[in-house]
Formats: structure tokens, C-alpha cells, sequence
């Protein structure tokens, strides 16, 4: 029995202006799909799989392998950020309180990506404010290099993405039933236990969703490597967009986006796929 | 046997300004099954969830064995619970499920198979311990609930509502089995429900509760015969509360006509009298009897009837014949005396 109100043809014509909005994309998609197998690089002219075969370079090999870690490392220190704060919010029952961190965590995807950018370029920059209050407690000679490299990167990723991963698992914990933990704890858990025990296994696929989200969104990220990392930290992004602008390697481009496309969602199918055979079925 | 096991003295709780429970005072044997009954909204899972420890009392003191639970965690008090959706948890096989507690505990893997199998024997459900829960039925569903919650040896016995979402042939069954388990374990159990059926066919005491006052706490045979006040009559076994008056030979007139019953109250004063629906029996009559059928309805067995007399309507049940009275027949009321109640008004 279908749980919504509308049958199949209703909702059809309800999401038809979203296909309006998502066809364009899928035509792009086919259309760098084809960029891809362009036997010239800057027309479309013939089949060929040159531009794979171009790309089977040590240097692109070392930005895919940097885009999964960057994207992998990223996820995990999200994960690991986003569950505490998603407790936190559902536990806070002041209004006030609770408003203020969200707004906080929502911060970042309100705010313009380069603002962001130029916020930590600012803060730990060379010259940015934590180097010169080091420098004036005496703790560091020369500035701390924290920009321009991965761990730059690496920090810029896990604060855009961050809330990308608090609101699905806070509307998840909502979800779960008081009466699951209150049979724990009358069985004799602490509240430690219980998390462990029977909240996390219960968020389970939320939290594979949320990871998901995350890890996509920092494998394909552009602005925060290009502002953060400058040219050193090669993700695949930057590295597309530098086959494109001095070089006009457009096929080798659609070919490495293509790539990036596939590498992602190979990440999400197994992840989905892993949740599902581990998981006793908990539907009926 | 009449040993007190919990004790709750004096409690009281408070929602923001709602006051859910007031001067709760209730002594629990050990080993009784005590039920909670009353309407919603009365009070009953507040009182089962503080003795729970999920809810804490705003005044007035929990006392098991001797010792002050008052401000004890729940998951120190050892107290099986078995819950309204029984809340089994969907990540985890019957066994896992059942043992969780004993996992808890630190017990040997062996004993905790041992238990597990012991109780799913108890609950007449052999064999699918290594199932999800998910493939289980209701009832089966039923009996791992309860058996998770025997399988710690708890303290106190604690169910909310436990049998309200099965169907009605299940809950009976049920009801019987609950009975049969609990005095086997001799486990102290304290059961909540609206469904006055039910907490009559479990209880050794029942605690009828209403707008967060104990109404009256006695054993069901006894709250139903001699209900404490008009709530208590009418919620068990639905009374027909009726105006009276101690006539001037200190009987009860009942719908201007002397019933012959005697009171203790002088004569005149007003009264109100519960009377049983299988309290009254009809006569028919040609003319001038007192009342006039409405409404009746064979169920089988008995007959329920709708009397309009003296601008009342009264209910009245009674056995099936032949010869019943039917619509619009003209009756004459006769009342047992054993089963009504007179209060003051």
C-alpha cells in the first residue's frame, strides 16, 4: 500500500517542474560524457578514449588518490563532529540556546564559500591573527605554515561540509523512540550504554546517509582547495579546472570529470550496499 | 503474605502547572499484581513511569525493601518494564533482545543462553531465538517483550498498557498467560490500563485512579461490590448513578418508590445511589407500571435494556428469556439489594 496521498501519475505531474530543472543537467552530463570520448581536445570530432588514456599520468593518479583521502579524512572528522552536536541540539529544550547553535552550525551554508575562504586566510594565514598571537607569546619563531597545504584544505572541507551532516542525523535522533532507550535503561544501561548500544546502531543509516553527503560534496569540492590549498593541493577539481583554463584540454577535462563522477558514486553504491547487508531488517 | 515490598508515600508530581498526581499513598505486597486503572488523562502512567524512574516525583518518597528509591537512576533500580509499543529493539535477534540486560550484567555467555532458553520455554515460544524481530508476530512480539523484562530477575514488574494494541480474542489469551507468568516468577508486578475487563481479570489489588487521586485501592471483587464513591461505580462496571433519598423510615426511595432497603442516613436527606445495570429485573406489566422500555437488545446470553422511568434513563441487564420485556412495554422495577450503592449526595 502506497503511503502517500498521491497516486504515481499525480506525483508525476507534481515533480515536473523539478525535471525541468534537472534535465539540463543530465544533457550536460551526456554531453561532457561525449566531451570525454572526443578524439580532438578542444571540438567534439570523433571516438576515441585518448583523453582517458592521456590521464593515466602519476600526477593525476596522485590527485585522485588526494581527492579520496582529503574527501575520506574530511568525513571521518565530520562524522565525528556531527553526532556530538546532533545530540547536543536535541537535548537542548531552551529555545534560545538551541536557535543559537543552529544558526552557528547553518552558518556555513548560508555564507558565500569565499568569504569562508578568505575567513581562515585571515586566521591562519602567514600574518593572520593565530600566527601573530603566537609570535607575540613568544611559543613560535616563524609562522606556522597552515595554509596552502592539505591540512589547510583539510580544514576549510570539514567546516563547509559540517553542516551538511548535523541536520539529517538531528531529525534522525528525533526519530528514535523514547521507549527503545527507556527499555535500556530499565534493563540496566547507562546513558553511555545506551548510546552505544542502542541509539548509534538505530542512526546507523542515517549516519551512512550523512557520510555520504559529505564525502560526495568534499570529492568534488573546487573553492575550498583552489582558496585554501592554492596550486599545491592538486584535488581534482582544481586539477580539472587547470586542464581547462591555461591548458583548453576540454576533453581531458570531461574525461577527468567523468572519472570523478564514477570514483563518488562507486564510494555511495557501496556504502549504501554495505548498510544493507549488515542491517537486520527492522521494517514489519 | 502480606509483606510490603514497595511502599510510595506522599507523592506528588507536577507538569509546569498541571497537576498530574497528588498525594499518591500506596503500600504494594510483594508478590501482588496491583493494577493501575482509570480514564486518561488520570494519572496512571505518570505514577507507573516515577516508580519507573523515568519521571521524577515532585513531592513524597519511593520506598522498595526498606530503602529510599526516590532519586535512583532507572537503570540502577532493576525494575523489568514491559512498554506500550513494548519497544524491542529492531537491531537485535529475540535473543539478543532477551539477554541484553544479562549481557548488562556481566553474565556468562553460557548462562545467558541458558536464561534465554529457559524464557522463551516460559513464553511457549522455543525456537526462534536467533530470528529478527521484525519476522515476529504481535503476540509474539508480546511474549519477547516479556520475556526481556523477566529475563533480569527484576525487583518490581512494571507494564504500561501492554496488551492494548493486540486484538481482542489475542488479549484475552494473553491476559490468562500474564496471570499464569506472574505467579509462577511471584514477581511483584504493577500493571497500568483503561480497560476495567482486564485489570478485574489480573489484579489481586486494584487501584482505580482519577484526575491524579487515588479513587480506591482493593482488591477488584471488592471495589466492584463496594465501590468507594459515585467515579469508582460508574468506571467499573458502569452503574446507573441516580438521585435518592432516605425516606422517613430510613429506606432508600429510589425514583419515588420505597425500595425497602434500609440506610443510615436520617430521613430526608438527599442521596445518590449506584445501582448495577444486573441489579434491577424487569416485570412486565399491562398499565401503570414505572417505566417504559426504550431500547433492548439481545446479546445472547443476557439482554440490555434502556428503561425510561421517572425522567431517567437506567440501564439494565439481565438473562435472555422468551418472555423478556420488548420496546415500548410497560415494567415494573424490582432492585437487589446487594448490589447497590448509597452515598451521600
Amino acid at each position: 500500500m502506497s503511503t502517500t496521498t498521491l497516486s504515481k501519475g499525480q506525483a508525476l505531474a507534481f515533480a515536473a517542474p523539478a525535471f525541468i530543472a534537472i534535465l539540463p543537467f543530465l544533457v550536460a552530463c551526456v554531453y561532457i560524457l561525449r566531451f570525454s570520448l572526443s578524439a580532438e581536445q578542444g571540438v567534439i570530432e570523433g571516438i576515441s578514449i585518448r583523453a582517458y588514456q592521456e590521464l593515466m599520468t602519476p600526477f593525476f593518479g596522485r590527485s585522485v588518490w588526494l581527492t579520496l583521502k582529503l574527501a575520506f579524512i574530511a568525513t571521518v572528522i565530520v562524522m565525528f563532529m556531527a553526532v556530538p552536536l546532533a545530540f547536543l541540539l536535541t537535548s537542548l529544550r531552551g529555545s534560545f540556546a538551541r536557535r543559537l547553535l543552529t544558526v552557528t552550525i547553518l552558518l556555513p551554508l548560508i555564507l558565500n564559500l569565499l568569504v569562508q575562504a578568505y575567513g581562515w586566510i585571515l586566521l591562519l594565514g602567514p600574518s593572520g591573527a593565530l600566527n601573530t598571537l603566537l609570535k607575540s607569546l613568544g611559543l613560535i619563531e616563524r609562522p606556522l605554515f597552515l595554509l596552502f597545504n592539505e591540512t589547510g584544505v583539510l580544514l576549510g572541507l570539514v567546516q563547509t561540509s559540517l553542516p551538511l551532516a548535523v541536520f539529517p542525523i538531528v531529525s534522525a535522533v528525533r526519530g528514535i523512540s523514547k521507549e527503545h532507550l527507556e527499555a535500556a535503561s530499565s534493563l540496566g544501561a547507562s546513558n553511555w550504554r545506551i548510546l552505544r548500544d542502542v541509539s548509534l546502531p538505530l542512526l546507523r543509516p542515517a549516519l551512512v546517509g550523512a557520510a555520504s553527503i559529505v564525502f560526495a560534496f568534499n570529492a568534488s569540492a573546487f573553492a575550498i582547495p583552489l582558496l585554501l590549498g592554492g596550486r599545491r593541493v592538486q584535488m581534482m577539481g582544481v586539477a580539472i579546472r587547470d586542464m581547462i583554463s591555461p591548458l583548453f584540454n576540454w576533453s581531458g577535462a570531461a574525461a577527468a570529470g567523468m572519472i570523478l563522477i564514477l570514483l563518488t558514486l562507486f564510494v555511495l553504491v557501496v556504502s549504501a550496499w554495505l548498510v544493507r547487508v549488515t542491517t537486520v531488517k527492522t521494517k514489519g | 503474605m502480606s509483606e510490603t515490598h514497595l511502599n510510595i508515600e506522599g507523592l506528588s508530581k507536577s507538569f509546569d502547572n498541571v497537576q498530574a498526581l497528588s498525594n499518591i499513598d500506596l503500600k504494594v505486597d510483594r508478590g501482588a499484581f496491583v493494577c493501575l486503572l482509570g480514564p486518561s488523562g488520570c494519572g496512571k502512567t505518570t505514577l507507573l513511569r516515577i516508580i519507573a524512574g523515568f519521571e521524577r516525583a515532585t513531592a513524597g518518597k519511593l520506598v522498595l525493601d526498606g530503602a529510599d528509591i526516590t532519586n535512583l537512576a532507572p537503570h540502577k533500580r532493576g525494575f523489568g518494564m514491559v512498554f506500550q509499543s513494548l519497544a524491542l529493539f529492531p537491531h537485535m535477534s529475540v535473543a539478543e533482545n532477551i539477554s541484553y540486560g544479562l549481557k548488562l550484567r556481566k553474565t556468562s555467555r553460557v548462562e545467558q543462553k541458558d536464561r534465554v532458553e529457559e524464557l522463551l520455554n516460559v513464553v511457549e515460544l522455543p525456537h526462534i531465538a536467533d530470528r529478527p524481530v521484525s519476522a515476529l508476530s504481535g503476540g509474539q512480539r508480546q511474549r519477547v517483550a516479556i520475556a526481556r523484562a523477566l529475563a533480569i530477575r527484576p525487583k518490581l514488574f512494571l507494564l504500561d498498557e501492554p496488551l492494548s494494541a493486540l486484538d481482542a480474542k489475542l488479549r484475552d489469551n494473553m491476559q490468562i498467560e500474564l496471570r499464569r507468568l506472574q505467579q509462577s516468577f511471584g514477581v511483584t508486578t504493577v500493571l497500568v490500563t483503561h480497560d476495567q475487563t482486564e485489570a478485574m481479570m489480573l489484579a489481586d489489588e486494584l487501584v482505580v485512579l482519577s484526575d491524579g487521586v487515588i479513587q480506591q485501592a482493593a482488591p477488584p471483587s471488592q471495589v466492584y461490590r463496594f465501590p468507594a464513591n459515585p467515579f469508582v461505580a460508574d468506571f467499573i462496571g458502569s452503574a446507573n448513578i441516580l438521585p435518592a433519598v432516605s425516606t422517613s423510615q430510613k429506606t432508600l426511595g429510589l425514583l419515588g418508590m420505597n425500595t425497602g432497603i434500609s440506610v443510615q442516613q436520617a430521613p430526608g436527606i438527599t442521596l445518590q445511589a449506584a445501582v448495577r445495570s444486573e441489579a434491577i429485573s424487569l416485570r412486565r406489566v399491562e398499565s401503570g407500571g414505572t417505566g417504559t422500555i426504550s431500547f433492548a437488545r439481545d446479546l445472547g446470553p443476557v439482554t440490555e435494556w434502556l428503561v425510561q422511568a421517572a425522567g431517567h434513563e437506567i440501564r439494565v441487564r439481565g438473562a435472555s428469556s422468551a418472555a423478556s420485556p420488548t420496546v415500548g412495554d410497560q415494567v415494573e422495577l424490582k432492585f437487589d439489594q446487594d448490589r447497590i450503592s448509597v452515598f451521600a449526595s
